[in-house]
């Protein structure tokens, strides 16, 4: 009966305050107890996230300071931290504060009256960005990136990472990616660059608890590139099982110690749900050919099918959000000019590089069981996500471009609204397999897409 | 190229939700002796403000006198979000209920009166950037209603009453954060304020007292529709590339008010002591949901917006008594139970309802023959109430926000009144 005596101990109040003791009213507010944030068996004395672009913070095309301070290993590491398991600080590789905006970003800027993201260039001073390309070319043809200087960071996420990649001896020693990624060669020294591999620069880190996000890459590149490999790029491929699963075995055995280290995996969404895929339809275009033209019969693209290298699109081929620029100069509007096989996913390449999915998702699943960690199923997540939103205190947050709130402008990666969802994500898992109270992040303290 | 303008295709999503707006906002401050006495008074004829608790009664207050009665109002709401986070409060601000009335008796049997009051209204100011940003920020919903009443005896035991009752002003002004942001960091935020037009009820009522030891009283306060037919519209920080979708200048709205049917006895066991027992029951099943019409453009690219409220009829239980330690002062004291109209899943920032206890005291000090002080005190304590954010998506109510929400009142209030 503790409601009562409550209430009897709130009756004096009033006959206090009737004596013009008043005072008393303004400490009135009642408090609301705080959710426990236990860590329960774990410890985040030392967390490291290894991963790729999603785990480093990229966004809007780039990596940049202040999508990288949201990070979804950052906001973990914030939350972990609220345990009173520590870690005591959460190092990641940012760029000096000069050159705060890294690699550059797409922002949105009105042209013509209408919405365009806009990528940065010399042509438009960059948008005012503070870059870190140095001026050199990296072998891979990209910006060579400011070195890193400081400590080996807590999060290892390294942009446009795969697990084909992270292990030198699956292409045999031939294509040394400390050399080919900026992202990763930032991160080495000189002296490192040829010959240390990814795996083994995680092997460096001697964790307490860890997060890996790998593998994405093993199809994305393919995916995003419209199916279309390009013979320069080693990893540009839907990465084959067999060494998937012996490089997913090597990165996972190499950061949990063999099993001895407690943490969580997240698998592989399905590519085809992102808004880099679902703004640009067949649809749009052809009703805008229609428009600019009432004979047109629809559009063109062009396939990697030698029965038929161009075909006129159906509803079932996914065009890229890149293609906007290309459909824009009349592309696709002509069998002689078909829309370029790289703005197009077609059908036989989605049911690809779905079935690659699946496969690789399995391997994921039964090497988390193999080092005892749980499966954050990032897959089913953004499947849900895609059909229903995410609404979080009164705010609806879909999959829809620019507007939906969760990806940023690249229609790839998230926004820092999205990483937080992300972060809510490994909470929910970690907690049910641990038995932690984590407390989630407010995903709405988080931005959005920024508009001019 | 028109591909262009897919881009921004979802904007509709941006503010689907304009759900902003007020209820259970019942303000039981209508009379300070009253309220001393739990807020009981339909089986009781007290004095002048028996116009609004029962005006059957109202002709069994065998004195002229005008009166008046201020309130402070301190509300105390603290919430804590459902996906954590620090505890948020609100800016702190004090709102002033009043009342006021005059009754003239022309005869034993007839006497007439007028009063004013404030038996709606709300004032609430979340923190800066709190979690419910995007659902509201503010809100100020006041109204003043004045009433003419007649009061006849039928016979010295039996009385009737009707009172002509009429809403003087209401103004409301809500705001809310919009969920875009600019490229400058600002949130952009929209403001609807609004004049309510003038609108007529009624209350009615009888009592019965078979003696001096017992009086048994009903009485019926009418619904009324609050109606905002031309209210201003006004957004700020609202980026340049989606201002067409907040071009709406002006909106109408309906917040109904709802009647009260009241039963109440009184008991007079000795000359010093007074008993009353009063229950209420409150028809807010008619405010099912909060519509908006915006016209001269779109807000969040919609000339229209609704939001459930789903609400139900409340009960509520009052107790109270008065003592006469002396000729000069009479001491009071009281308490109530309120149900809540807000069903679970359905609690929004505006009125953050839930089942609450009420204890009061008061006391009149009868300065002279004429000229007396009443002062009250009342403390509400507001059941902890939570709604998960799975409730709301139940519900089809995600347009507020998850999370728990704890309430305490706290309010002095003092009178004044002039015997002639």
């Amino acid at each position: 009966m503790t409601t009562f005596s409550l209430l009897a101990a709130r009756a004096a109040r009033p006959a206090l305050a009737l004596l013009g003791l008043s005072v008393g009213l303004a400490g009135c507010q009642a408090d609301i107890d705080a959710p426990s944030a236990s860590p329960g068996p774990l410890d985040f004395t030392s967390y490291v996230a290894v991963g790729n672009s999603l785990t480093a913070g990229y966004s809007d095309g780039g990596l940049y300071n202040e999508a990288q301070a949201t990070s979804y290993p950052a906001l973990l590491a914030q939350q972990f931290g609220a345990t009173g398991k520590g870690p005591a600080s959460f190092v990641q590789p940012a760029f000096s504060a000069g050159k705060k905006d890294g690699s550059g970003y797409i922002q949105l800027r009105t042209v013509n009256g209408a919405l365009a993201p806009t990528q940065p260039t010399a042509a438009n001073n960059y948008l005012g960005e503070l870059l870190a390309a140095t001026g050199n070319k990296l072998l891979s043809g990209e910006n060579q990136l400011e070195a890193y200087s400081g400590t080996q960071p807590d999060n290892l996420g390294v942009p446009g990472i795969s697990v084909l990649s992270s292990v030198s001896a699956l292409t045999g020693g031939q294509a040394p990616y400390g050399l080919l990624n900026p992202f990763y060669e930032r991160l080495l020294t000189q002296a490192e660059r040829p010959a240390k591999d990814y795996v083994t620069y995680i092997g460096q880190k001697t964790p307490t608890f860890f997060t890996c996000w790998m593998g994405n890459n093993d199809v994305l590149a393919y995916a995003t590139a419209g199916g279309v490999v390009s013979l320069l790029n080693p990893f540009g491929g839907l990465t084959d099982t067999t060494r998937f699963g012996s490089g997913y075995r090597a990165i996972l055995g190499t950061i949990s110690k063999n099993g001895t280290v407690k943490g969580a995996v997240a698998n592989i969404p399905a590519v085809a749900n992102i808004p880099y895929f679902r703004t640009v339809t067949v649809a749009a275009v052809a009703a805008a050919f229609k428009a600019a033209n009432a004979a047109s019969p629809g559009v063109f693209i062009q396939t990697s099918s030698t029965a038929t290298p161009v075909r006129l699109a159906t509803s079932a081929d996914l065009l890229t959000l890149t293609a906007q620029a290309v459909v824009a100069t009349g592309a696709g509007s002509l069998p002689t000019n078909p829309l370029p096989n790289q703005y197009v996913l077609d059908a036989d390449e989605q049911a690809a590089v779905l079935a690659r999915t699946t496969q690789l998702n399995n391997i994921i699943a039964k090497t988390a069981l193999r080092f005892k960690v749980p499966v954050v199923d990032m897959n089913t997540f953004f499947t849900s996500v895609g059909n229903t939103g995410v609404v979080a205190n009164g705010v609806n947050n879909t999959t829809t471009f620019a507007s939906g709130n969760i990806f940023s402008l690249d229609g790839v990666h998230p926004t820092p609204r999205g990483y937080a969802l992300v972060a809510n994500e490994w909470i929910r898992v970690i907690n049910g397999y641990y038995g932690s109270t984590i407390q989630p992040v407010n995903p709405t303290n988080y931005r959005a897409v920024l508009f001019p | 190229m028109q591909a262009k303008s897919l881009l921004l295709a979802g904007g509709a999503l941006l503010v689907a939700t304009t759900g902003v707006q007020a209820s259970g906002f019942q303000v039981g401050l209508s009379g300070q002796k009253n309220v001393g006495m739990g807020g009981t008074g339909t089986g009781l004829y007290l004095d002048q403000a028996a116009q609004f608790y029962n005006p059957g009664a109202f002709v069994f207050v065998a004195y002229n006198s005008v009166q008046g009665g201020l309130n402070m109002a301190v509300p105390r709401i603290s919430f804590r979000g459902d996906g954590g986070g620090p505890q948020e409060t609100l800016q702190n601000k004090n709102v002033f209920p009043f009342n006021g009335y005059a009754g003239y008796s022309i005869s034993d049997k007839f006497k007439v009166g007028v009063g004013v009051y404030t038996p709606f209204g709300s004032e609430l100011h979340y923190a800066q950037g709190w979690t419910g940003r995007y659902t509201l920020t503010d809100i100020n919903l006041r109204s003043v209603f004045g009433q003419l009443t007649a009061s006849y005896a039928i016979t010295p035991k039996l009385g009737i009453g009707a009172g002509l009752v009429v809403l003087a002003l209401g103004d409301v002004d809500l705001q809310r954060d919009i969920p875009i942001q600019g490229q400058n960091g600002a949130v952009a935020h929209a403001q609807l304020t609004g004049k309510a037009e003038h609108k007529v009820g009624y209350n009615v009522g009888i009592m019965f007292k078979p003696s001096d030891k017992f009086s048994i009283g009903a009485s019926y306060r009418s619904a009324i529709d609050a109606r905002i037919s031309s209210g201003d519209v006004t957004v700020s920080n609202v980026p340049g590339s989606v201002a067409s979708s907040f071009t709406a200048k002006n909106f109408s709205a309906t917040l109904p008010l709802p009647a009260v049917y009241s039963l109440g006895v009184g008991v007079r066991p000795t000359e010093q002591l007074t008993l009353a027992l009063d229950a209420n029951l409150v028809g807010w099943s008619r405010y099912q949901s909060l519509d908006f019409t915006y016209s001269g453009g779109v807000l969040g690219g919609s000339t229209s917006s609704s939001s459930v409220r789903n609400y139900k009829d409340a009960l509520a239980l009052r107790l109270g008594g008065q003592y006469k330690v002396s000729d000069k002062f009479t001491v009071r004291a009281g308490g109530f139970y309120d149900f809540s109209c807000v069903r679970d899943g359905y609690v929004t920032p505006e009125t953050p309802d839930a089942e609450r206890v009420g204890l009061t005291a008061g006391f009149t000090y009868q300065v002279s023959e004429h000229f007396g002080i009443d002062g009250s005190f009342l403390f509400e304590d507001f059941a902890k109430r939570s709604q998960s954010q799975a409730d709301l998506l139940a519900n089809g109510t995600t347009d507020r926000v998850a999370g728990t929400y704890k309430t305490v009142i706290s309010v002095p209030g003092i009178g004044v009144h002039y015997k002639f």
